[in-house]
Parts: C-alpha cells; structure tokens; sequence
C-alpha cells in the first residue's frame, strides 16, 4: 500500500530520532492507527537495520603502518580501530579527573584522600544530573522505547547503551539526553520513579563486570558499576534502597539482553 | 615545532576519526583497496590543515576530508565515473507528481523479505545507489552523523538531507525486497 513521500520522510526522522517528541508522539499514534504507516515502518526499520549489520573494513597492516608513520612518533602506539575515540575516552576522562584532582590541592580533596577518579567523577555526574533537573526537561529525546532512545544517541555521539524500559518494575524510561563530562558527549538515560528523577549516565569502558557501589555526593545517593562493556553512574534523589533497587532491576534487565 | 603541533593534532583529531573515514570510502569508491589510497590521501591533506581546525566537529571535519579527496581520486582515477553528479538538482527536486511513490514501487516492500537478504545483497544494494543517495546513507547509517552535521558537511539544507536519505532508503528498501525474491 502507498503511503505519501511526506509520511515516509517523516517515518525516517523518527527512525532517525530526528523528530521533536510532539511530532514523534503525533506520528506514533497514527502509525497505531494505520497498517500501511506500520507496514513502511516496519521496512523501514529492517533495511536500516540490515545496513547496520554490514561489517566495516579494517586497516590493512601496511596503511596502518603508513598513518602512523604520518603522524611521528607518538608517546604511546596510536591505536586506530573502530572508535577508538571511545575507547580511550574512559581512560581520558579518568586521567583529566585525576589531574584536577593533583591540582586542586584543595582542603575537600586532602580530606577526601585518596582522591580516586571516580570519586571526581561522581561529582561531575551529579552535576549534570542536578543541571538537567533545572532545565525546562531532562531529557533531549523523549521516549519509554529503547528502540528510539539508542538509535538517537547513537545518531548523535555513536554510543548507545542498552536502554531498557523497566516501567513494570516502577521505573518508566522517560528518554536519553547527551550529557558532557569535561569535554566528552557522554550518554545519560533518564528514568522516573514517582516523583524522582533517575539519571543513568553510561560510560563506555572495559568488558569487565563490577557489584555496585554506593555513594553519596552533592547531597545525592550515586550507585556505580561496571558491566556489559559500560561503567555506569545512577544518580538521584532516591532513598538508597530504592536506588539500588533501580540498579538491580536495571543490571536484571541488561543481562537477559541477548 | 609547527611539526610537532601539527602531528600531536593529527593524532589526537585526525586519527580516532580515520576508522570511520576508512568505511565511508570503502562505500563511496566500491571496494576496500581503492578506499586505502582515498584514506591516506586524505590523512596527508588533514595532516597539512589540522592546525586550521578550528575546534567543531572533528569527526564531521575528518569525513569532509575524506569525502572531498574521494572525489578528487574520482576525477583522477575514475574521469568516467563522474558524470552523473550532473543529476544532483534533478534527483532533488524531481516531483512526484502524477506518481505519488515511484521510489517505494506499487507496494510497500515487506519488512520480512527485507529481514532475509545477507550481507552481498545489501552490500550490492548501497552500491546500486546514486553516489548523492550512498553517500547521505552512509553518512548516517554507517558513520552515524546527524542531519545536522550532514547537512552542514554538504553544505545543503537540512530538507535536502531528509528528501535525499529518506529516497535512498527507498530505493534500497525496494532493491532488497525484490532481490530477495
């Protein structure tokens, strides 16, 4: 059945997490109400996902050997793969929290001693946290499907951790928003629990698995651990039971993902 | 020194980026060893301009790179080739007019068929393509840019960007439907 050039435009801005929430929600109940408008969705969706599932070329050894001849001697080997702007990202961000840490030799931090990166870093994430609670909304992409949620942060800064809507367990995923820890994108979902607002910021980061830990700063209860290849920090103004409740639920979900 | 700034640049803008420079010219020039010799074209001209980078996206700016010195080993290499860019404001602003949906065909092609095509298939889809339609495809498919950042990097309205992708995505929708038959 033919659906209009307007409509299948739009059908890919949404796909594409490029529609503002007002039209995306709009285009969604009419894509319940119309079989065509599913049915292009739907093929829509497969097709993109089957682009995805291409395997990307790797750098032959000998280009690889040139680019880095091109680029000198490095203090450490260069390492070029598939994002390894993410990768390093981490180890980036670590470094640069500890050099803070080093040079604001402050009272807080002698106090706080050792001042690890993490504990830098959950004051960073607290921030964002507490800034995105002032904006007008917490969120950029507003959506309870993972399957709009990823593939718009993916769109925007290629990373996007799962993203599962825990609703039946009380805490309804509202929607992603890109947050930026000292100069790097970093993506944060955002989950609700009555009144409270859960910020879940997802750090890419080593394959290995972590229990969560607790702790609290800026007057807020921040949980982190590691696992499916993300360090993750869940901030809120939750109890800490509850919290770790949403930790529990949420590392549940993720690990019955195939 | 300007050496030393130009190549601490280069490793810290231009090499993360080169991965995904590397998969946008494999699909831009058809096959992975001419995408090579695009890539490290490319690398020596990022090289020479890195200290003009004025602090956007370095992704997007990397692939601008790559995507222009494409283009030139295009003109060099493949003269021939060339010749449909002269299509570009056809394919744009070509209506639809008495059809409504030439681009998705009678039907809608089923998801389903779409699900069961393997990898050569797509691969000989996306290369079926017009160059306007592949690149904005891989561009966002594979590169994952936005349509900001595309429209910004070719430097056309962010209309044109939804018009082309979306077209694209039509054609390839209905190519592997109907191969898959």
């Amino acid at each position: 059945m033919k659906i209009s050039e307007r409509d299948w435009e739009q059908l890919n801005a949404l796909s594409d997490g490029e529609l503002d929430a007002l039209s995306a929600q709009l285009l969604r109940r009419r894509i319940a109400e119309s079989p065509e408008l599913k049915a292009a969705f739907e093929t829509l969706e497969s097709s993109r996902e089957a682009v995805r599932r291409l395997e990307q070329p790797e750098f032959s050894d000998e280009l690889r050997r040139r680019l880095e001849a091109l680029a000198g001697p490095a203090p450490t080997t260069a390492q070029i793969q598939a994002k390894p702007d993410l990768l390093s990202m981490w180890r980036q961000l670590a470094a640069s929290v500890a050099a803070t840490a080093v040079i604001a030799s402050t009272v807080t931090y002698m106090v706080m001693a050792p001042a690890t990166a993490s504990a830098g870093i959950d004051d960073l994430v607290t921030s964002s946290h507490r800034r995105s609670l002032l904006a007008a909304t917490p969120v950029d992409v507003q959506s309870s499907d993972r399957h709009t949620v990823k593939p718009w942060l993916d769109a925007r800064i290629g990373i996007s951790p799962p993203a599962p809507d825990l609703k039946d367990k009380q805490f309804p995923l509202i929607g992603g928003r890109v947050d930026v820890i000292e100069k790097e994108a970093v993506p944060s979902l955002v989950y609700r629990h009555n009144e409270h607002t859960i910020t879940l910021m997802a750090i890419p980061g080593a394959a290995g698995t972590s229990s969560p830990v607790l702790v609290a700063s800026g007057g807020y209860n921040v949980v982190r651990w590691d696992g499916n290849g993300f360090n993750y920090w869940a901030v809120s103004d939750l109890e800490s039971q509850e919290l770790r409740d949403f930790v529990n639920d949420f590392r549940d979900a993720t690990s019955a993902q195939p | 020194m300007d050496d030393d700034r130009s190549a601490e640049l280069f490793r810290s803008v231009v090499m993360p980026h080169l991965a995904d420079g590397l998969a946008l010219a494999r699909w831009l020039a058809g096959n992975v060893t001419d995408a090579e010799d695009i890539v490290q074209d490319a690398a020596i001209k990022a090289l020479r301009a890195v200290t003009r980078f004025d602090g956007g996206n370095p992704r997007a700016w990397v692939l601008a790179i790559v995507r222009n010195t494409a283009f030139s080993w295009f003109a060099k290499h493949r003269p021939k080739a060339l010749v449909m860019v002269g299509g570009l404001a056809e394919i744009d602003e070509a209506t639809y007019g008495d059809e409504p949906q030439p681009d998705l065909g009678p039907e809608t092609p089923e998801a389903t068929l779409i699900r069961r095509a393997d990898a050569s298939m797509v691969e000989a889809a996306i290369a079926e393509l017009p160059l306007p339609f592949r690149e904005i495809l891989v561009f966002r498919d594979i590169n994952g840019l936005s349509y900001r950042e595309i429209a910004d990097l070719l430097n056309v309205p962010m209309g044109t960007v939804m018009s082309r992708l979306s077209r694209a995505r039509a054609r390839l929708a209905t190519r592997l439907a109907e191969k898959d038959k």
